[in-house]
Formats: structure tokens, C-alpha cells, sequence
């Protein structure tokens, strides 16, 4: 890790602190949307089941949001352009970047995951930590793909666009609604392509039936692999100009 | 150091089927502040985007200080973007910090002793402490320009610095600039008005993407019969003499 991912960490995280509004809504979002969800349950035991792949979808939904709009906006702001001048690498950016966004959207995974264990009380059997770093694996994927579709958005309106593009289709097949195996043979296959599906597995596996991360390594490998590639990604088209 | 700071040699872009910069050609001597002029869409700021490294061209080359351009020369360069491009939550200082550690200026007591002498240069210690997005646009102009030389660059790119100043700040970001290249920097400013242009000791004009004419300004002025004639008429002289040319 270079120097350089830290100076740019650090300046992200300083930036998004000295927003005070925006760090309230970062904070009050999640509560809100997780209050009505589990309002939404008469019976909290069928929670017990959901709560697992919402976690999951709903790290991927802010991660992704909350980098998406923050990273487009330094392209049409122009500070993207100043800083490929300088002599920091792309991927010491992406890196930078990532590290930035990745306290904020795991402060919102946090806030999640604790309000669903202890305002609900859903029952779990796997270990917290476990539960923690997994999902810590899910949010990484999420923010790097926020600053890999970004690259795709001219303005804020295209980039939530992307939203029913790329998370909810996600959310409708990666098992979040109803299981995989009831799809047809061929949106099984598609299922199996999306990142969300895995995180779902593995969260169900952890939290439903007591599995450690081990046990997961597939989930977990897949989870990896996609933070991985949609990091190199985000630093090939981190495109080189503030806009077009 | 080599005595020319940039050299470009039969420069060309496009963008999609749009022709930019053709064939353009230009050596650029270090030390001193040279202007590239032209109207609105003549190829300015793609030709400083060129300079920095932000766009590749379709064919010729370019060099910075005696090399062909890479990332190795970033360290050396100072860019002001058209737009501001600054953290607008952050402070005046925190943006010039984050900019002097991003170009390594690692030790601390250095780092805030240069953060400090680049702020009272451009008039903004005394706001240091504000956030960007509560200054005025002049004051967020000098907070970019603070941003890009914060590391002491011998080659700097402004486009379009002096829009938007008043006559005032014009002045002073003029007076502040030969500054910078008495200390033996290279400065290379584009500018569409001829106000600007009477201060530079250089001078490109740019129009349709091609270098018209080049040289002092009096030189230019010269070119046109009468040293009395001013930059403007001088400019439309070159520009006529060009489409005489085309006729011919």
C-alpha cells in the first residue's frame, strides 16, 4: 500500500465528514429503511430467514450508491482530471478511493446489521465476526463497482439509472425474493453469474445454519474475486478527464 | 536543463471524426510565459490536456523538458484545470495540503512551512481556514493556482487562469506569474482575450486547431507592418493572411 492510497483515504473520509448533511443521511437512511422493513413483517420469525440476504443486498445497494454519486462527482467537479496529472497511479486512486468509501458504507452495513440482530432480535447461529468480515468482503465488491459504473455516468441522473441496471436485477435473482433453485434452468445460469447470489449463499450459510467462513470459501472466493476484478476494472476506465 | 521547455512536433487529435489539433508544431523556450491565444474552440485547452499527459494524440510527439512525456515527468508539472477542480467541503489549506503530499512533499515541518509561504503568495492565509465552497470565485481561482505550484514545478500549465478575475486580481495574478518566471519557471497560459496576451513574453495563436503565428509580441505586431497595431488587429492579421493562403 502506497502513501499515496492513504493521503487520498484520509482527504475522502476528512471530505465526507465535513459534510455534515450527507453524514446524517449516511447514518439515518439505513434505520429508516430497515425500521419499515421489519414493520413490514408481521411475524419477525420469517426475518429470521430474509435478514441474511437483505444484509447482503443492502450492502451492495448503499456500497454502490454511496461510491457511485461521491466518484462521479469528482469527475464533473474536475478534481479527478488534477489528480491523474499528478504522480499518484490509477490504481493507487482506486485503492485511495476505495479505502475512503469503505468506512462509510461499512458504517451503514454496521448500523444494519446491529439495529437487525438487537431492535428485531432475529435469531443466528453463526459467529459475529464471521458475519462481519464477510460482509466486509460484499461492501469492497460494492464500492469498487460503484467507481467502476461511474466511469460509465456523465451526470448524477445516469448514474442512478444504473441502479435498476446493475443492483436490482441482482436483488430479483440472487436468491434475495425466492430461492435460486426455483428459477428457470436458464435464470439459474444467469443467477450464478451475479455477485449477490454468492453473498446471499454465504450469508445464509453463516447466519441460518452456523457455518464458518470456511465453510464458505466459495461464497467467499467469488466475493473476493469480483472486488478483485472490479477494482483492475475501475482503474482501466478511470477515464482521464472531468467529463467525456 | 534543456533550453527548451516543451517541444511538439506535428501534433494531431481528434475527437471521433472531428479533426482538433492539425499538424501542430511548437517549441516553447523554459523560463519564460508564454501564451497560447485563440478564440473559443481553437484547440487550446485540448492542446494543454496534450501537454499534461490527460489526452494521447493520433500521431507526432511531444516533449517536456527534454523527454518524451511519461508519467516520470509529473513531479515537474503544475496544472490549473479551466474549472476549479477543488474539494469545495475541505479548507483552503487542507486542498493545498492534500496537493503538496500527493506531489511527496513528505516532511511535515517542510510541507506546512511551503503550504504556508504558497498561501500568503496568493493572498489566502488569512482564510486558510475556510472551506472552499464560502470563497468567492476569485478567491477559488487563487486557491487553485495555491493547489498546482504548492510543489515548486519549473513547468506549469494554467488554461484560462485570469477568466472570471476582476481587472484588480487580474492585474496581481499577472504580476504574480513573472514572479514565477523570474525563479526560472516555465509558465504556458491559454487565453482567448488580448489583455492577457500583452503580458506574456511569447505568443502562439491558435485557430482551427493549427499554430497561425508565433513569436514575441512585437514581433507579431511587427509582422503586420506597423508595431503601432495592436494584438487583436495582429491576430485577425494572421488569421486573413491564412485564408489568403488557403485561396492561393
Amino acid at each position: 500500500m502506497t502513501d499515496a492510497v492513504w493521503i487520498i483515504a484520509k482527504r475522502v473520509i476528512n471530505q465526507i465528514g465535513r459534510d455534515h448533511r450527507t453524514v446524517a443521511m449516511i447514518l439515518i437512511v439505513p434505520l429508516v429503511v430497515m425500521t419499515l422493513i421489519g414493520l413490514s413483517f408481521p411475524d419477525l420469525r420469517v426475518l429470521d430467514y430474509i435478514a441474511p440476504a437483505l444484509l447482503a443486498a443492502l450492502a451492495l445497494f448503499f456500497g454502490f450508491l454511496l461510491t457511485g454519486i461521491s466518484f462521479l462527482r469528482e469527475r464533473s467537479q474536475g478534481t479527478m482530471e488534477r489528480l491523474t496529472v499528478s504522480p499518484v497511479t490509477r490504481l493507487d486512486i482506486v485503492v485511495g478511493y476505495l479505502c475512503g468509501f469503505f468506512v462509510f458504507a461499512l458504517i451503514q452495513t454496521f448500523i444494519i446489521l446491529f439495529y437487525t440482530i438487537y431492535v428485531f432480535d432475529i435469531n443466528y447461529r453463526g459467529q459475529l465476526w464471521e458475519i462481519l468480515v464477510f460482509q466486509m468482503v460484499v461492501i469492497i465488491g460494492a464500492v469498487n463497482l460503484g467507481i467502476f459504473i461511474s466511469s460509465f455516468a456523465r451526470n448524477e441522473f445516469q448514474m442512478v439509472q444504473f441502479i435498476p441496471l446493475v443492483i436490482l436485477p441482482q436483488m430479483f435473482m440472487g436468491g434475495l425474493l425466492w430461492p435460486v433453485e426455483q428459477m428457470p434452468d436458464y435464470l439459474q445460469w444467469f443467477a450464478h453469474i451475479l455477485p449477490l447470489t454468492y453473498a446471499v449463499d454465504g450469508m445464509r450459510e453463516i447466519m441460518l445454519n452456523g457455518m464458518n467462513l470456511l465453510d464458505v470459501w466459495v461464497d467467499l472466493a467469488v466475493q473476493a474475486g469480483f472486488a478483485m476484478l472490479t477494482s483492475v476494472l475501475a482503474a482501466i476506465t478511470l477515464r482521464k478527464g472531468a467529463v467525456g | 536543463m534543456t533550453d527548451v521547455a516543451v517541444s511538439v512536433n506535428h501534433l494531431t487529435f481528434s475527437f471521433g471524426h472531428r479533426e482538433v489539433l492539425k499538424d501542430l508544431s511548437l517549441q516553447i523556450p523554459t523560463g519564460i510565459a508564454f501564451g497560447l491565444l485563440g478564440p473559443n474552440g481553437a484547440g487550446k485547452t485540448t492542446l494543454i490536456r496534450l501537454l499534461v499527459g490527460l489526452l494521447k494524440p493520433k500521431s507526432g510527439d511531444i516533449h517536456i523538458l527534454g523527454q518524451l512525456i511519461s508519467r516520470k515527468k509529473a513531479l515537474f508539472i503544475g496544472y490549473m484545470p479551466q474549472l476549479q477542480s477543488l474539494y469545495n467541503e475541505l479548507t483552503v489549506r487542507q486542498n493545498v495540503e492534500f496537493f503538496a503530499r500527493i506531489y511527496r512533499l513528505h516532511d511535515k515541518a517542510k510541507r506546512t512551512q511551503q503550504v504556508e509561504k504558497v498561501l500568503k503568495l496568493v493572498d489566502l492565509w488569512e482564510r486558510r481556514n475556510d472551506a472552499v465552497q464560502s470563497l468567492s470565485g476569485g478567491m477559488k481561482q487563487r486557491t487553485s493556482m495555491a493547489c498546482a505550484i504548492v510543489h515548486n514545478p519549473p513547468l506549469l500549465f494554467l488554461d484560462e487562469p485570469t477568466v472570471g478575475l476582476d481587472p484588480e486580481l487580474r492585474v496581481s495574478f499577472w504580476e504574480f506569474f513573472s514572479t514565477l518566471t523570474k525563479q526560472g519557471a516555465t509558465l504556458i497560459i491559454s487565453s482567448h482575450t488580448m489583455d492577457d496576451a500583452a503580458h506574456c513574453d511569447r505568443l502562439g495563436f491558435i485557430r482551427d486547431g493549427k499554430v497561425i503565428a508565433e513569436g514575441t509580441p512585437n514581433e507579431l505586431k511587427l509582422a503586420t507592418g506597423t508595431a503601432q497595431t495592436s494584438l487583436e488587429d495582429a491576430f485577425l492579421y494572421f488569421v486573413r493572411q491564412g485564408k489568403d493562403a488557403r485561396n492561393d
